[in-house]
């Protein structure tokens, strides 16, 4: 078991190797860079500076290096764990990473938790009733919501509950009210979570289709396992059967499918929080490649690389912990 | 010698006898279809020149004169299609796989050309005075600027304008173009890398194999939005609905790679490919007679599920802004627009999201049924 962790642990290095490297030369391959953003893009932005502060820029942020020695630095500074810091504003990436990320991760965080607790309990329902009305309509419901494109819900939820024409249920943008800052604590907490409600909602349902599905047919094969017939031949009430023998067997795959959800949150996040206007990594993402900010895109995009693989090698974990059955030795 | 009268029945049959028995799965693909006949016919249906025009005692043909012939030359094979449907069976049975092969690309191609045009052509002819004139059911041109800013939707503009005025309806018609042509084309160029290295990989095996698997996980591990948003963003000037077309194929192969690549391992090492090989047969007759027939379900299942989620993508990166340049519509492109307006002009959101939703919808439910058609065991019933 600790071997196979050691020997994953070390296979995430080659993978990381190339995320960056395959996101860093994609930034240097193309057109322009920040340097001439800097005076407004363009041909204004080559006619804003002389000759002389054009060098000048371009060298400070080294973009007059060859790219394999410009990612050869990039990659010696983050060995040290250091990100550089952004162009646009001189910050450390670190630090802007740092202040925009608790909103991102409370979002998704809470959209999955949110999933998890909707979608299993309904693909548990729709496996016990298997063919039958109750299972037909979750399937159907659950998949023409996995049909509709997140940014199309949330258009729509803004429009019909969320100020418009329609009903003003909701806030329509921005995580906290303007005048959040006079709030008291228990105020301030409300405020938030009712600016929260919309996006959640719309990162949550299109991963229900995914989770509830697989609930659905992992409990299908639970119940078709020799226990669970041992279960129901020694006389144990249908509810025990179910809940102790057959669930229990059926949650093991279903958790460890969070990890294929990873990808589809942070993708799902960018688009959310462009809508609502939230203060999260993924505007962060839009307004460094606005920018072209070199440093920060790349922060990001490591950033969302090592999460998703530290996913993946947790799920895999996970899934020998909780099935003894299984062994990587 | 007579033929035994056993009932013939080909993999593809079965496959066609098994979907159509699915209603969902019918009613996806009649929805599709339908997409397609009225992306095809997006000039004809909306357009600000007359179809038939009669004055000063002469007919002509307005429409046919402001297009190019690229762009109705689609026109002839509609009919072709229509035929090919209503002998679905006998086409299947006799021809099979390379007459699908040969149609697909023939269709691609003769898309790509006609809807790569661009629609400019903003010349009024609709108002000219005429003894009788035949319109298109909507009268209006996706680029054409009417006087009517933010118009609800009423039986003149079916679903409203936009804020210079333009018809949702049309640029909704000519969006449809898009939509479609980008999930094809795109899911071509990911099929077809991912038979390449999915292919050899499983057939060969080795080391290849290795390096293979391992590149997909690279890709795999990469949330796509943010490596398409990065390509996209960064080389923006070159916005062209090819190079969207390109950047969604490049990142979408893996999951077919992966697929070809389990279902040649599986394949690969089984009586008839023994025997193929046993006859003499090259590499790749075994690969393109034998082994890619055999995978043809799921990888059909794969394709379907991959231009729904290009079809997404596309969306998306319009709607946030990297999309196609102007004035070609797209429908994340409204939807992009709508969000300035988002209080009071409900149907700049309404109409885009719902064409969104059933296309992608459409696809969904014809692959859940290819995929149940291809491996019955998972059905609900």
């Amino acid at each position: 078991m600790t071997t196979y962790i050691i020997r994953r642990i070390l296979l995430l290095f080659p993978t990381l190797l190339g995320i960056t490297l395959l996101t860093f030369f994609l930034i240097r391959l193309a057109p322009g860079n920040a340097a001439l953003l800097k005076g407004g893009g363009g041909e204004n932005g080559a006619r804003a500076m002389t000759a002389e502060q054009r060098e000048a820029t371009i060298k400070l942020y080294g973009l007059d290096k060859p790219a394999y020695v410009a990612y050869a630095d990039w990659a010696w500074r983050i060995v040290r764990l250091d990100l550089g810091e952004s162009i646009t504003d001189h910050r450390s990436v670190a630090a802007k990473i740092g202040e925009r990320l608790p909103l991102t991760i409370s979002l998704a965080g809470s959209a999955l938790i949110l999933s998890y607790l909707i979608a299993i309990p309904l693909g548990i329902a729709a496996a016990l009733k298997r063919g039958q009305f109750r299972d037909r309509a979750i399937s159907f419901t659950v998949f023409v919501l996995y049909s509709i494109p997140s940014f199309v819900a949330a258009l729509l939820l803004i429009l019909f509950v969320a100020g418009g024409d329609y009903l003003d249920l909701l806030p329509m943008y921005g995580i906290n009210s303007i005048d959040a800052s006079e709030m008291g604590t228990f105020r301030w907490l409300g405020d938030r979570v009712l600016h929260m409600i919309l996006p959640v909602i719309c990162l949550t349902y299109a991963s229900l289709a995914s989770i509830s599905r697989y609930a659905r047919v992992s409990m299908l094969e639970a119940l078709g396992q020799d226990f669970v017939r041992t279960a129901r031949a020694k006389g144990l009430p249908e509810r025990l059967v179910i809940f102790r023998h057959a669930l229990r067997n059926a949650l093991i795959p279903v958790i460890t499918v969070f990890a294929l959800e990873l990808p589809v949150l942070i993708g799902g996040a960018v688009i959310i929080e462009s809508i609502f206007t939230l203060p999260g990594m993924g505007q962060l993402m839009l307004q460094a490649l606005e920018a072209r900010d070199e440093p920060v895109i790349m922060g990001v995009t490591t950033l969302a690389a090592v999460v998703t693989l530290l996913g993946y090698l947790l799920a895999d974990i996970l899934y020998v912990v909780v099935d003894p059955r299984i062994s990587y030795e | 010698m007579k033929t035994p009268a056993v009932t013939h029945e080909t993999y593809l049959n079965r496959l066609w006898r098994r979907f159509e028995a699915d209603r969902f799965a019918r009613y996806g693909l009649r929805m599709v279809i339908l997409l397609f006949i009225v992306a095809a016919l997006a000039p004809f249906l909306a357009n600000n020149h007359a179809l038939i025009r009669v004055a000063d005692g002469r007919i002509t043909f307005p429409i046919f004169l402001s297009l190019e012939p690229i762009e109705w030359r689609f026109l002839l094979y509609l009919p072709l299609a229509a035929l090919i449907y209503f002998f679905r069976r006998h086409v299947l049975e006799h021809a099979g796989f390379s007459l699908c092969v040969v149609l697909a690309a023939v269709a691609m191609v003769e898309i790509v050309l006609a809807i790569s045009h661009p629609v400019n052509d903003p010349s009024n002819d609709r108002d000219r005075p005429a003894s009788f004139k035949l319109l298109p059911p909507i009268a209006y041109s996706p680029v054409e600027s009417t006087p009517d800013q933010f118009a609800p939707p009423s039986w003149k503009h079916l679903c409203g304008t936009d804020s210079t005025g333009r018809d949702i309806a049309a640029r909704m018609l000519h969006g449809a173009r898009i939509s479609l042509s980008i999930g094809f084309v795109s899911q071509s160029i990911a099929l077809l890398i991912g038979i390449a290295l999915g292919g050899t990989a499983g057939y060969y095996r080795g080391w290849f194999d290795i390096a293979v698997s391992r590149f997909i996980e690279i890709i795999e591990c990469f949330p796509s939005l943010l490596l398409i948003l990065v390509a996209i963003s960064l080389f923006e000037s070159q916005n062209t609905m090819f190079y969207i077309m390109l950047v969604i194929g490049l990142t979408s192969w893996t999951g077919m790679a992966r697929l070809v690549r389990g279902e040649f391992l599986r394949l690969s090492s089984q009586q008839f490919t023994y025997a193929a090989q046993a006859v003499g047969a090259g590499d790749a007759r075994v690969i393109l007679r034998h082994l890619l027939p055999n995978a043809l379900g799921p990888i059909l299942v794969t394709v379907t599920f991959g231009i729904a989620s290009a079809i997404l993508i596309e969306s998306s990166l319009s709607f946030l802004g990297f999309g196609m340049q102007a004035p070609t519509p797209s429908w994340g492109d409204i939807l992009s627009e709508s969000r300035r307006y988002i209080d009071f002009a409900w149907w700049l959101a309404f109409f885009p999201g719902l064409a969104i939703l059933v296309t992608i919808m459409s696809y969904n439910f014809v692959g859940e049924g290819l995929r149940d058609a291809v491996d019955p065991r998972l059905r609900i019933k």
